[in-house]
């Protein structure tokens, strides 16, 4: 298949830099300058700078900018307390809202010509699902200590040998499940826009798979951030 | 966003999950019987902590969608 034309890529080799051709490059070098980095971190700076350049200063009636972030920050967390109530969302927005945020602007930046989804790289996404499998038996240690392990035995205890490595196998699967399912979905977007626009991309042919990117887009970064919620009250609550 | 637009979001977001989760469950139980057979156990055990993984995996699946019944937010 076509080699897609992302201008950090042009720009890096353009410099000098070895950027790879393939997924990932052999060096450190080529690694660190690989498109799903460079990608990121374009992400992150649109994150720090818009906000930054949008809101200016606080105000007690607000302006444009403020109006329409104070929209998004109070959507979502309304949306987070009524999944896991006032003191979790408190505890747990930071997190969340960064990986909505991030998750959001790097599925929604592939499908303009010249930018690719950082989230199209497995490596991104399995990073991401890590951090919050961690946060998970963090948040559940902290908040029943030794205790927590009654979450992996089940109701009945003659059915604990049974319940055990059920418990241990489906908490694994999250981290399969959560990874792959974003994966999947920003890649599938991203390579089926390429060879679309590659095959007929003068008659409009990837037009509709635009349309149904946006919808995606916003579904995934929706999906990781409700499945995250549920996941922390899941372990915020008592067992059953 | 609406609130029923808002509300059919969401279940499309939850019963998505549902299909991929009972296949990671499964797909997790047999690597983990793998590994012990051919890492661990060096294949003395051959075929046999495969299987009775795959069986934990597969309960594991179907665990995951009772609790999804049980859920009271649905």
């Amino acid at each position: 298949m076509e080699h897609p034309i992302l201008f950090i890529s042009v720009i890096l080799e353009a410099i000098g830099l070895p950027v790879p051709h393939g997924p990932v490059g052999e060096t450190l070098l080529a690694k660190i300058v690989s498109p799903h980095l460079t990608y990121t971190w374009l992400v992150m700076a649109f994150l720090i700078i818009v906000p930054k350049l949008t809101l200016g200063k606080l105000e007690m009636v607000p302006g444009k900018g403020q109006n329409f972030w104070e929209l998004i920050i109070g959507g979502l967390e309304g949306f987070m307390a009524e999944n896991m109530g006032e003191e979790g969302a408190r505890l747990m927005f930071p997190m969340l809202a960064t990986f909505a945020f991030y998750i959001l602007t790097s599925n929604l930046i592939g499908l303009m010509p010249g930018f690719m989804s950082p989230t199209s790289n497995i490596n991104i996404t399995l990073g991401c699902t890590l951090i919050v499998f961690t946060t998970t038996h963090i948040l559940g240690i902290k908040f029943h200590g030794v205790k927590y392990i009654k979450h992996f035995m089940g109701p009945i205890p003659w059915l604990i040998p049974l319940m055990f490595p059920i418990e241990i196998i489906s908490h694994l699967a999250r981290i399969l499940s959560l990874s792959i399912r974003l994966f999947g979905n920003i890649m599938a977007k991203e390579t089926l826009l390429g060879i679309l626009f590659l095959l007929a991309g003068a008659f409009f042919a990837p037009l509709p798979i635009l349309f149904l990117g946006v919808f995606v887009s916003l579904v995934q970064a929706l999906v990781f951030v409700l499945l995250s919620i549920l996941y922390f009250s899941g372990a915020m609550e008592h067992a059953h | 966003m609406s609130d029923s637009r808002k509300e059919i979001m969401k279940l499309l977001g939850d019963f998505s999950t549902i299909g991929l989760t009972l296949a990671a469950s499964i797909f997790v139980g047999v690597g983990i019987g793998y590994l012990l057979d051919h890492k661990v156990f060096k294949g003395r055990t051959a075929p046999w902590l495969t299987l009775i993984f795959l069986g934990f995996g597969i309960a594991a699946g179907f665990k995951n969608l009772y609790m999804l019944t049980k859920r009271k937010d649905l």
